[in-house]
This record gives structure tokens, sequence and C-alpha cells, in this order.
């Protein structure tokens, strides 16, 4: 009798704590989307001024052409492609911005404004989701949940590779 | 900031009437959020003596445990846990600020209740909290469950990364800026005058590495002055003072918001020679925006706030000898200190309410892109209704 009161009970702890660590790790997936939703926003609003920069007047020709193709690049990529494209764009406006300061008139400056405030946000966009990425990551690798498919169909995140000085 | 309008629920873990730098730093953010169209609710402990500004919840009295070297004013328990359910489950807020939640207080509490966008910000800075973080495993479950954090300064991210393995966006204390930068000379603290300010009676407040410099500097400058304000007893200090420099030392007691400003904008050199245990140090963001030259301890927290010595000078911690030195190479020096002061007064300006607040404003959209509001998390949902049945029955 007391064995089996004492199996029970081990067993009801244990199913509480499957369900404890279930509920865990979707809160986990959903940070995960959150940071990542947060970061892809910011990303294409990046790309919707970088086009704007390249149809005002001082963008010349060749930095125009060069810019429009990154940002379009950026917006179509796939999730995969998508890390290499921004940093692709990255690179672009970078290119641009070094002579691009020296000349802009106001309405321009307001858009260079309006991109640096975005790169500040981009760049704690990319802090807090590669934190959200690797703490799920980390709980991913508990026994009890690769032993017990908790994760059930959830792809496992991966963090955005960003090359941090581009941006 | 954005046009519309937010229920903001910050939760300062700490008694809300007595005096310390988190509750200083909560009141601001959340009087700063209110003058900007925002509708926010801060849940505190109190002792319930004094009367609360209304925008305050009292959730019970404080207790006091013994942390990071003083004694921290905190509030849990399961009267303080129903509280916490109530208070976020009646509230329908779009996001939970939460202040210090990796130590045992209300703070926590809240973070295990609720689900949905929550920000958390971590004030502490220190090497020895073995026992606080050995319970990391514990807190992990609730701290992941945070959206984005923020650490006061370097050295309080360093201490995250370390206890709890995640990693913080760093946004400093804020300060009123232009109340400091407007404080009036006042001629009784004017002259070769060194300041201090604080509860000089704790040892890590440093005021006997002042005392003990003394002696050097009025070698060098016989007209030197010490105005320490703050709150406590100075008698014991008085008697480990050279009787010939006694007279040197003025005790001001207690000084007001407005006599602050004034004494910042009066004094020659603001020195804090505080030994350890600070993670931002509020005190010498304010002497800066006052236009005051600073001369500070090394410890990680103050060497990062003064740019690594181009915002006022720095001097090796507990070194006293040091501290004469630097001192008096700025008393000499007229130039240097108005240089030094001048750079101080102009990078203060990154700690004014107006960025700070833009910058912690821009996290909880971060944290709020999902877009649903704040809940009771679903296993405290259930064990709510479950109390509730019981209510009705009996």
């Amino acid at each position: 009798m007391r064995t089996l009161f004492l199996v029970t009970l081990t067993s009801l702890i244990f199913l509480w704590y499957l369900s404890f660590l279930a509920t865990r790790l979707d809160r986990l997936h959903h940070r995960v989307e959150t940071s990542w939703a947060n970061l892809d926003g910011l990303l294409q609003r990046r790309a919707a001024i970088a086009l704007e920069i390249a149809r005002s007047d001082f963008a010349d020709p060749a930095s125009s052409l060069l810019l429009t193709s990154a940002a379009y690049h950026a917006r179509e990529a796939s999730v995969q492609e998508r890390s290499a494209t921004e940093s692709a764009l990255s690179g672009a406006l970078a290119l641009f911005l070094v002579d691009g300061q020296l000349h802009a008139n106001s309405a321009e400056q307001s858009l260079l404004d309006e991109l640096g405030a975005l790169t500040a946000k981009i760049r704690i966009a990319i802090a807090i989701h590669t934190d959200s990425v690797s703490s799920t990551q980390k709980v991913r690798q508990k026994i009890a949940i690769r032993l017990f498919r908790l994760s059930g169909t959830a792809p496992l995140p991966v963090t955005y590779e960003f090359e941090f000085d581009a941006l | 900031m954005s046009l519309n309008k937010l229920k903001i629920g910050i939760v300062c873990p700490y008694g809300w009437d007595t005096p310390g730098g988190v509750q200083n730093h909560v009141r601001d953010l959340a009087e700063y959020l209110i003058n900007a169209g925002h509708d926010v609710s801060v849940l505190a402990p109190a002792l319930g003596e004094s009367e609360l500004p209304d925008y305050v919840v009292n959730a019970g009295k404080p207790i006091s445990i013994p942390y990071n070297g003083a004694v921290a004013r905190v509030l849990f328990g399961p009267i303080a846990f129903a509280r916490v359910r109530q208070w976020i489950g009646g509230g329908d807020f779009d996001i939970l600020h939460l202040h210090e939640p990796a130590i045992p207080s209300l703070s926590l509490l809240a973070c295990w209740a609720a689900e949905g966008p929550m920000v958390g910000t971590f004030h502490a800075a220190a090497k020895h909290q073995k026992v606080i973080f050995a319970i990391g495993p514990i807190l992990e479950p609730a701290i992941e469950k945070l959206n984005a954090r923020i650490a006061v300064s370097e050295a309080a991210r360093l201490t995250l990364t370390n206890h709890l393995d995640t990693d913080a966006v760093v946004i400093p204390n804020g300060i009123y800026a232009a109340h400091y930068a407007n404080g009036v000379r006042n001629d009784k603290w004017t002259g070769n005058t060194i300041g201090f300010i604080g509860r000089f009676e704790e040892p890590r407040k440093g005021l006997q590495v002042l005392i003990d410099a003394l002696p050097i500097i009025a070698r060098f400058a016989p007209d030197i002055r010490v105005l320490v304000a703050g709150p406590g007893d100075p008698k014991e200090f008085e008697k480990s003072i050279d009787p010939e420099l006694r007279h040197r030392f003025e005790f001001l007691g207690r000084i007001s918001e407005d006599e602050k400003a004034d004494f910042m904008s009066s004094i020659a050199i603001y020195v804090a020679p505080n030994t350890g245990g600070e993670s931002f140090g509020i005190i010498l963001a304010e002497a800066l925006a006052a236009g005051t030259c600073v001369v500070a301890s090394d410890i990680p927290a103050f060497d990062e706030l003064l740019g690594g010595g181009a915002f006022g000078a720095l001097f090796s911690s507990q070194d006293s000898t040091d501290l004469a030195k630097v001192v008096i190479d700025l008393l000499d020096d007229n130039d240097k200190r108005g240089q030094l002061a001048l750079a101080g007064k102009t990078h203060a300006q990154i700690f004014d309410w107006d960025v700070v607040a833009k910058q912690i404003f821009s996290i909880y959209e971060m944290a709020m892109v999902g877009g649903e509001g704040v809940t009771l998390a679903s296993e405290n949902r259930s064990w709510n209704r479950f109390l509730s049945r019981d209510e009705n029955k009996s």
C-alpha cells in the first residue's frame, strides 16, 4: 500500500515537473518569436529608409544603384539568407555614409538622423534576440526535455549572425 | 515618445518611504512617464507612516534583511504574493517593469506571477553575492520570462552575466540635469572647499579616506575646508580628526534637493571616496551636471561614469595619499579644474531624464511587439480560480 502511494506521489510530482518544463519552454519560444518580430520590423524599416536615401538627391547614381539593390535583397531574402543580406545592406550604407554626411541638406540630414536612431535600436534588438535564443537553446539541452520531446515540432531557434562593426 | 497611452506597472522592491537609490529612480521614472501622458501604477512595500503619492499601491510593511553590505527593506511571503497577483490580475497592464528581480522581493514575486511583456532592471553590482546567486537555478525560470533586461551600468551588467548567465542592455540611472545646472552659488560654501554628500557613517562611503588625506592637503592649501552633508552623527569622526584640523570640517546634516544643487555649484571640488558597493554613482552624475569638478575613487562604477578620468579625476581607491595628490594638483590648477568640470557638465546630459526615459521607453516598445498585454501566468490563473471557488462555497 505504502509503496503504491509513494509511486503515485512520485509520478504525480514528475508529471507536474514535466508540465512545468513544457510551459517554461513554450514561454521561451514565445519570447524568441517576440524578439524576432521586433528585430524583423526594425530591419524592414531600415531597408525602407535605405531606399528613401537611394532615391534622394544627394545619392549619386552609382551608390544609389548599390543601395537600392542591397535594400531589395534584404527585404526579399529568405530566413537563411537574411543575415548575409542585412550585413550587405549595412556595408552599402556605411560606404555611402562616409561621404554622404559631408554634403547633406536639412531634409536629408533628418533621414540620416532617423537611420542613426534606428541603428541604435537594431543593436539593442539584436542583443535582446540573441539573449532569448541562447536561453531557449540552453533549456532545450535539458535531458527531460529531449527525452520526452517537450519541444514538440518547434524548430530550434538560431541566433542572428550580424556583423556588428558594419552596422 | 509614442503617441499612444500605455498602462505601465512598475514594481519597486524596497520600502517606498525609506531613502535609497532604487526608490528615487522608480519615483522619478514613474513621474516622468505620468507627465508624458501614460497611466502608471507602482507596487511597493511601505511602512505607511507618511502619505503615499496616488500612483503608489502599498503592498504591505517591508521586513529588513541584510543584503550587499547594507540592510534591505523588502517584502515577500504568501500574503505579499496574493497582493501581487491581485495587482496584476486587476491592473490590465500593457507592460510590467520590475526593478531588481533577482533578489527575494516583490519584483521576483511579480515575475513569477505574470506572463506577457516584462522588462527587468538590475541595479546591484557586487562581487560577493554567492549566497543570493547560489539560488540561480531556482531564479532562472522566473528571470528568463523577462523580455528584456536593463543594467544601470557596465558593472551591474557584469554582475548579471557572471551570476545569472544572461545579457542586458546598459541604460544609466536618470537625473534632472537642468535642476543641478541651475544651482545658485552660495558664499558660505565657496572658496577652497571640498564637498562630500552621503550617509558618512557607512564605512563604504569612505569618509575616513578623506579624513586621512586632509593633513597632507592642508599642508599645501592652508585655507582648505571640508563640507560634509548627509544624515548621521559626526561625533565619532570628529574624535579621529587631528585636533588642529578639526575646525576645517563642517558637518551640515541632511540637506534638501534645492540646497544640494546650490551646494554642488558652490564647492571647488566634489570628492567621492567610496570604497565599493556602488553600481552607478548617481551623486557623481548630479555633481557633473552642476558643473563641479569631481574627484572619485577608481572603483569600477565610478571609473565607468567618469569615462576613465575624462570627465573627472580618479584616485586609487582607499589610498588617501593618492587622493591628497590629486586634490592638491587640481586646487593648484584652475584651468585644469575648469576644463574637467566643463567636460563633465557636457557629458552629464546623457543622464538627463529626457534621454534616459526615451531609452527605457524604446525597450518597452521592443518588449511589447507581440501585441498582447500582461496577464497572470497560466499556473497562477488556475490557482486563483481554485481559491475563488473556495470562497464561493463558504
